[in-house]
């Protein structure tokens, strides 16, 4: 194994890690509200497919990216619609949300299948920095999403943990009727967490468009929303832990193409099983220990909320 | 102030469903109506031959028919669990856990004749399918691990397995090296019943009726209901909930897995990666159409199988196929929209003061 092929591995560990980070973020902010979204693969398609049609259009990478964020949040509000609004089962509407995304980006994307991209998010130049050895590469000579996906785990931290609307948030995903009670809209704050979620998928998926692989295919999101989902599991629905998850699950994405440069001799499609395996495992014992402490996961979550039925 | 509210109905009005059914129905149209105009297509030329190759003549329905079988025995697998309020996500993988188990056999079993070779596939994939669920059962029964989560991650890890057989120990070796199985002996093709239609049509009609009778006319069906309804009520009446569970689960996954034995054995050439084609998906929004009544699930498949098989046929007038997957997704959107309403009516209530009063209450 070569210096160059360790740092190769680091450097797509990290860019992995925020493609991922960044659609389990969603996830997350939306599961913390009460709200379990499984359509993160058809809202990170449509990010994917609006950023890249949008950069074919403007030639502008930022304007891009904001519409891939804007599509996807747009897309999650049709599952905010029926199951905050409504009040329909979100497991049936999230799955339908991924078959639609994915349906609805294979349709609007036909003509741009193969096409070179309009523009695309180069690595951010961190001057002096980006000349370390080591780090230089892997932290300093990344795209402008990892350094966003960084800024947004932190915001959601903070929101959730600090604030009075992360705390409100919180409660809807709870016990939704005691935040009902305590003034707050349960409706708001939840589709408000859709939404915002929808949007980091959405930033997810223009990653993968504008920068990890830029251009546009039919099934290019690759089951990666379903590990999206998996994270936020093993992160315990907590944005730091769910964070060392993205880099652990990036670096698995990143080692399956490696394996034979490393003169490893397992298949790598058995070891990209290993995610599921271990989000299985993570969840037994989270249920396991649940016996003896409260679990991690918010206790309304999955649940409508019905002011009239309370 | 006065807001607009949901309020639950005394009753739901009669025939909600297939109501909401047919407004999911014309909203999908109409939406796809749109998407075709935007695209320059000529809608009412796509519907019309969507129309024409999957329900004009018998060559069309056999195609409808054979479609609605994996469609249908991967609802009715999503119905059974849900009548007890389970999820099981998880019948796309155990789709393909049933093809891999009937190609097992049927590549053990090359000499033997058709009919013990069919049979003896359809059975390893009820089990396999069975099997791949026995990890979210065991895990739900005994110390309550949400199955929804469960499920769906074995879904990945059995198409990993499906890719890990086709690219490694079960390539052709004469396939010079493109990562496919051998295909398929002749004899453990399942036979043909009219025009394209194959025996896997009976099979899954007789799989449905037996649930429906099962659910609407035994203990059985009876205490799965109740268990589903409420666990205290459950407890009260001597059910054991923990066993239930496991049985309701494992069955679940077996009747999954046979779609995956039937669509191997009806279908395909040879165990592909593609083989469940996103049925075990579809399956759940059957399912949830049908409101988890196998007898509901059975309709809904064919009308979702005509909606594939139109997809398909439209491929060569220059439409994207995924204008079925569309149209499936509105259908759901739609109807579900239209069965809260015909379950709830929108009222305008007391807004903030109303509902502290009704919170001192």
């Amino acid at each position: 194994m070569t210096e160059a092929s360790m740092i190769g591995l680091l450097v797509a560990t990290v860019s992995f890690g925020a493609l991922l980070y960044l659609a389990a973020l969603g996830e997350l902010i939306a599961e913390k509200a009460g709200i379990l979204n499984l359509g993160v693969e058809g809202m990170m398609a449509m990010g994917a497919v609006s950023a890249f049609m949008a950069a074919l259009e403007w030639g502008n990478p930022w304007l891009a990216l904001l519409v891939g964020i804007v599509v996807g949040a747009l897309t999650a509000s049709v599952h905010g619609w029926f199951t905050v609004v409504m009040g329909a089962e979100q497991v049936v509407s999230g799955l339908s949300l991924t078959i639609l995304g994915l349906g609805f980006a294979a349709y609007t994307g036909k003509n741009v299948v193969g096409r070179p991209p309009g523009a695309v998010l180069a690595p951010v130049d961190w001057g002096p920095l980006t000349d370390l050895p080591w780090a230089g590469p892997v932290l300093f000579g990344q795209a402008p999403l990892v350094y966003l996906a960084v800024l947004a785990g932190v915001a959601a931290w903070f929101v959730l943990t600090r604030t009075r609307i992360g705390l409100a948030l919180r409660a809807a995903g709870e016990s939704a009727s005691t935040a009902d009670v305590a003034g707050h809209s349960v409706v708001g704050l939840r589709f408000g967490a859709v939404a915002v979620g929808g949007g980091l998928a959405g930033a997810s998926g223009a990653y993968l468009t504008l920068s990890l692989t830029p251009q546009w295919a039919e099934g290019m999101t690759a089951g990666r929303g379903w590990i999206a989902v998996a994270l936020v599991i093993f992160g315990a629905w907590r944005p730091g832990r769910a964070a060392v998850g993205a880099l652990l699950f990036g670096g698995l994405l990143a080692l399956k193409t490696r394996l034979q440069t490393f003169g490893v001799d397992i298949s790598p499609i058995l070891l990209s099983m290993l995610p599921y395996v271990l989000t299985i495992t993570v969840l037994i014992v989270i249920s396991v220990r649940a016996r003896n402490r409260p679990s991690p996961s918010p206790a309304a979550l999955g649940t409508a909320y019905r002011r009239e039925e309370r | 102030m006065r807001r607009p509210a949901l309020v639950r109905r005394e009753r739901p009005l009669r025939g909600g469903q297939p109501l909401a059914f047919a407004v999911g129905l014309v909203v999908a149209l109409a939406v796809g109506y749109v998407l075709l105009v935007m695209a320059g297509h000529e809608p009412m030329r796509v519907y019309q031959r969507m129309w024409e190759k999957s329900l004009s003549d018998s060559d069309a329905w056999s195609l409808t028919l054979n479609r609605a079988v994996p469609l249908g025995l991967a609802g009715l697998a999503v119905a059974v669990a849900g009548s007890m309020g389970l999820w099981n996500i998880g019948a796309e993988g155990q789709i393909l856990a049933g093809a891999m188990g009937a190609a097992w056999v049927a590549r053990i079993g090359e000499t033997w004749s058709g009919p013990v070779l069919i049979t003896a596939m359809l059975a390893a994939a009820f089990l396999a399918g069975g099997a791949l669920a026995l990890v979210p059962a065991v895990a739900r029964a005994r110390i309550g691990v949400n199955e929804i989560i469960t499920t769906l991650m074995l879904n990945e890890i059995a198409l990993r397995l499906v890719q890990w057989l086709i690219h490694g120990p079960w390539k052709d070796p004469e396939s010079h090296n493109f990562p496919l199985t051998p295909m398929l002996p002749d004899q453990a093709k399942l036979p043909t019943l009219f025009g394209r239609a194959h025996w896997g049509v009976v099979i899954a009609g007789a799989v449905i009726l037996v649930f429906a009778v099962a659910a609407s006319r035994t203990g059985w069906g009876y205490e799965l209901r109740v268990a589903g309804s409420s666990a205290e009520t459950a407890r009260y009446a001597g059910i054991s909930l923990k066993r239930k569970i496991l049985t309701v689960l494992l069955l679940s996954g077996a009747v999954a897995g046979l779609a995956g034995g039937v669509e191997l054995s009806g279908t395909a050439d040879r165990l592909t990666e593609g083989i469940s084609n996103g049925f075990g998906y579809a399956g759940i929004i059957v399912a949830a159409l049908a409101l988890l009544r196998p007898s509901g699930v059975a309709f809904v498949a064919l009308l979702f199988g005509a909606v594939q098989v139109g997809g398909q046929s439209i491929q060569i007038i220059g439409v994207s196929a995924s204008v079925s997957t569309i149209l499936q997704a509105f259908i759901l959107f739609g109807a579900i929209g239209a069965g809260v309403l015909s379950r709830y009516e929108v009222r305008l209530v007391a807004g903030r003061a109303g509902a502290e009063e009704g919170a001192a209450a």
